[in-house]
Parts: structure tokens; sequence; C-alpha cells
């Protein structure tokens, strides 16, 4: 199942409980209170998705919301294409 | 005790209403909340069971997160929701919210008779029922029992003392009492207090299956036919404040709490003893000075089980003697059922309120005087003036552990 950048702001948006409308590709991490509890309930979320396994240590160093979004974007639909 | 200690705002969701309002309006009219439920376990569970049960509404806490948002409310548990929805309507009560004694002089005291069950049962049925090595990131934080608490202090800045108490089904009684006590040691001038539990998941209701306590269509205490309890959920806040700090700043005082007796039976994990629950009972009647009092609203723990009505209605005999028939008896789990860990800070709301209103609420599902309960004066029927201004509230836990309070209107 692939997946759209809308998509993924939708699940950020409900995981890590933050207005849509702040959640634009310049924003940083730091920012928008993203912590890593967020980042792990939104790795769980994606798995049961799109059932892609990503864990929090095959990310790379990332500061804004884009960087984690075309990762996030990329490894998803990798694996649906595959 | 050195300092008096007003209560200075309520809140409370139960099957009866999401505010303390809400819930003495229910009771006072006599209605109860009580229903048959199906709790179906889902496809690894055994075949669904319906049970009777009063079940708070989905939805509870939509006025709470209208106000607040959900950056704390979004990860919690329904108990620990629960708990923060009725804190929250309490500390607007007593116009707490905006207070700069939030910050260092409040504590945050929160009983609980187990945590976060449905998370638990959730994790459990993808790691056991569907072999997923996986579980939900927030479970953990999810199913502390002191998950409440904490989110009570991070949604309204509270940096003081901040802890849950668990002893059963009197667990937000010794909330209370210890929230009391922190107050009178001078280590807060605020304290919110109370509980909540929301355990009525198909795997726990299984276990209160087992044990033989549940009743088989609903709650009847102190009737000859009662034949068990009915599990509800939901909780109840108080805000607690020492008397001259509410004073000072023209708080609403709506009672006052005036001490408590707490006692352990050391004998049973499910059978009561005469000797711990008057021991509870005698005690708070001596910290409130009741012995002789014209008369006192006694809120009975009063479950509907065959042995713990028979216990109690013993129990305010060997306290008051004599004069236990001048004192009304209510059982409001008649209407709101046990809310287990919430239920003693329940009562409390429901009492303040009755006092207040000089109105007895009746106890529910009564059919026939049980010679063994006799002695002591059940309300029954419908709501009775009344002209007490003193309400004792008892809560005698499983395992023994035993509180009754005394307060003032």
């Amino acid at each position: 199942m692939k997946a759209t950048e809308s998509d993924l702001l939708d699940l950020i948006s409900k995981e890590a409980i933050i207005d849509r409308e702040k959640l634009t590709r310049d924003a940083t991490l730091e920012d928008l209170g993203i912590s890593s509890l967020d980042v792990i309930s939104m790795l769980f979320e994606l798995e049961e998705t799109y059932g892609v396994v990503i864990e929090e240590g095959d990310m790379p160093q990332m500061s804004t919301l884009g960087e984690m979004l075309d990762f996030l974007l990329s490894r998803i639909n990798a694996e649906a294409a595959a | 005790m050195g300092r008096r200690i007003a209560i200075t705002g309520l809140g409370a969701v139960s099957a009866l209403g999401t505010t303390a309002a809400a819930n003495w309006d229910a009771a006072r009219e006599g209605r109860s909340a009580i229903g048959p439920h199906l709790f179906d376990g889902g496809q690894h569970g055994p075949e669904p069971v319906s049970l009777p049960a009063a079940l708070t509404p989905d939805g509870f806490q939509a006025a709470f997160e209208a106000k607040h948002g959900r950056k704390v409310s979004g990860l919690l548990d329904r108990f620990a929701l629960i708990a923060l929805c009725a804190a929250a309507e309490a500390l607007e009560a007593a116009d707490l919210l905006d207070s700069p004694v939030l910050d260092q002089r409040t504590a945050v005291v929160l009983g609980h008779g187990q945590g976060g069950q449905e998370t638990l049962e959730k994790s459990y049925e993808r790691f056991f029922g569907l072999k997923s090595p996986r579980v939900h990131p927030a479970t953990v934080p999810k199913i502390m029992v002191s998950g409440g608490v904490s989110a009570v202090a991070m949604q309204f800045g509270v940096h003081g003392p901040v802890f849950a108490t668990s002893s059963a089904c009197a667990s937000s009684a010794h909330a209370i009492v210890q929230g009391a006590g922190l107050i009178a040691s001078g280590q807060a001038d605020v304290a919110v207090v109370g509980g909540s539990e929301a355990i009525a998941t198909p795997g726990c209701m299984s276990g209160w299956q087992a044990i033989q306590a549940l009743a088989g269509e609903t709650c009847r205490p102190f009737s000859r036919d009662r034949d068990g309890m009915v599990m509800g959920d939901g909780g109840a806040a108080l805000i607690l404040e020492d008397m001259r700090h509410a004073e000072a700043r023209g708080a609403p005082i709506l009672g006052e709490y005036l001490g408590a007796g707490m006692t352990s039976d050391a004998f049973h994990l499910t059978q009561p003893s005469l000797a711990g629950t008057s021991g509870a009972m005698r005690q708070a009647v001596a910290a409130a000075g009741l012995a002789e009092a014209e008369e006192v609203l006694i809120s009975a723990h009063g479950t509907g089980t065959p042995l713990n009505d028979k216990n109690e209605a013993a129990s305010i005999r060997a306290v008051f003697g004599e004069r236990a028939t001048r004192h009304p008896v209510i059982a409001t789990k008649s209407a709101h059922g046990h809310l287990i860990g919430g239920s003693a800070a329940l009562q409390a709301v429901i009492a303040l309120q009755a006092l207040k209103a000089g109105l007895a609420p009746p106890v529910l599902n009564y059919n026939t005087p049980d010679p063994e309960c006799d002695g002591v004066d059940v309300v029954v029927g419908q709501v009775r003036p009344i002209g007490a201004r003193h309400a004792l509230v008892n809560a005698f836990a499983f395992g023994g552990l035993n509180v009754s309070m005394a307060f003032a209107a």
C-alpha cells in the first residue's frame, strides 16, 4: 500500500497530537514538540497501516518535518513497490 | 490537626453524568444507570457475556477537550482520562484553574484499584492473541497506576507532591485522607484528591465473575434478596484547601473535611471483619466529634453483597448503639454501580451535595428488609428531607482495608 504526504501528515497530527495546520515542511521537530515517544508511536502506526517495519535506530539525523516526511515516504513506497 | 480543611470544588464523571451536579441530580431523583452490557473479548476471547454494569458513555471528555485541548488527554488510558476530566471540573469550580497556588503549593493525590486495564488487555490481545512481537509504545505509561496524577500535574502545572494511592475499593478514600494530611502538615495549601477506575473490560469482568461477587441483575444494598455488586466505571475529584487560604481568596466553601479513620482487618482477602470496619468508623466519629450527634448522613460502602451489607449494618450498630437509627443510611452504588477505586470520592461528592440540599437520596432496587441488617435506618422509596449537617462516607476494600471519612456541610 502506497502512502501520500497528506496521509503521513494526518498520522503525525494524530499520534503527536498537533494541529494539522501547524505541520509545515520547514517546521523543526523540536519546535513542533515531537518527542522520541511520538516518533515511536508514529512508527508503530505506520507498521500497522502499511506493514513497513522501520526501527527508530534506522532513522537518519534530521531536524525538519520535511526531512522526516521524505525519509518515511521513501521507505514506505520502496517496500510497496518491491 | 491544626489547620481546618475546606472543600472548595467538586468534579465527577460516572454513568449518572459527566459533572458533579449531574451526578447529584440523578442520585436525588433516584435514577439508576445500571443496565445489561455485552462484554466481548473479541476474536481470541470466549463467547461474549451479558452482565449488569453502569458504564460512563464514551465521549465524556468532550467538554474537557473543547476547553483544554488534547495534548495531555490524547495519550491516556480511560481511567486516567476520567480522573483528568473530574479534576479539571473541580479546579474550575474552585476558581483555581489559573491560580499561582497550583505551581508549588498544591498536591495531587488520586486513588485507583488498578491502572490502565483497557490498555493492558488490548496490548495482551496483540501479544498473546495476534502473536505480534510489538505492542504500542505508550503501553507502559498508559498502564501505570500513577498515569492519572501525572496527567493532572502536567495539564495544570502542579510541581508539588503528586502520587497515587491504591487500596482496591478504598483507593480514593485513602487518597482524600492523604491529601488532607498534606494540608494539615503544612506541605500544601491545596490538594486535588479523589480517584477513578475503568476496569469494566472483558478480561477483568471474567475475574469478577470468577470470584462470584457480581449481582445477577442489579445492586440491592441492604435488601434481603441482594446477591452482589454491579461494576461501574468513572471517578470523582474534590479540592481540599486550607480554610484560611480559601477564605482569604473568597473561594466557594462547599463543606469541610473533619477527619477520618483507617484500619486494616489483617484477616481475609475478601471477607469483611466487624472489628476492622467498625474501628475505622469509630475513629472517624471521634475525630469529628459525632458520637452524640443528633443526625449524621451515612453514605455506606453498601455494595449489595450479602456479607458487606450485613457487616456494615453491624458496624453502624456497634459504633452508635441505641442511637444508630437516628442516622439515615444511603447506598448510592445502587445508582452508579461500584467504581472500585473511584467509589469513595464519588460518594463524598454526592454526600456533600446531599448535606447542602438537606436531602438523602434513596437506596434503589430495595425489595425486602433483611433481619440481618436490622437496627439501621436505610433510606428507601424516595428522596428524604434530612436535617443532618454531617456525613460519614465508608469505604471497605477487599483485603480488609477500611476508611471512614467525616465531612460537614
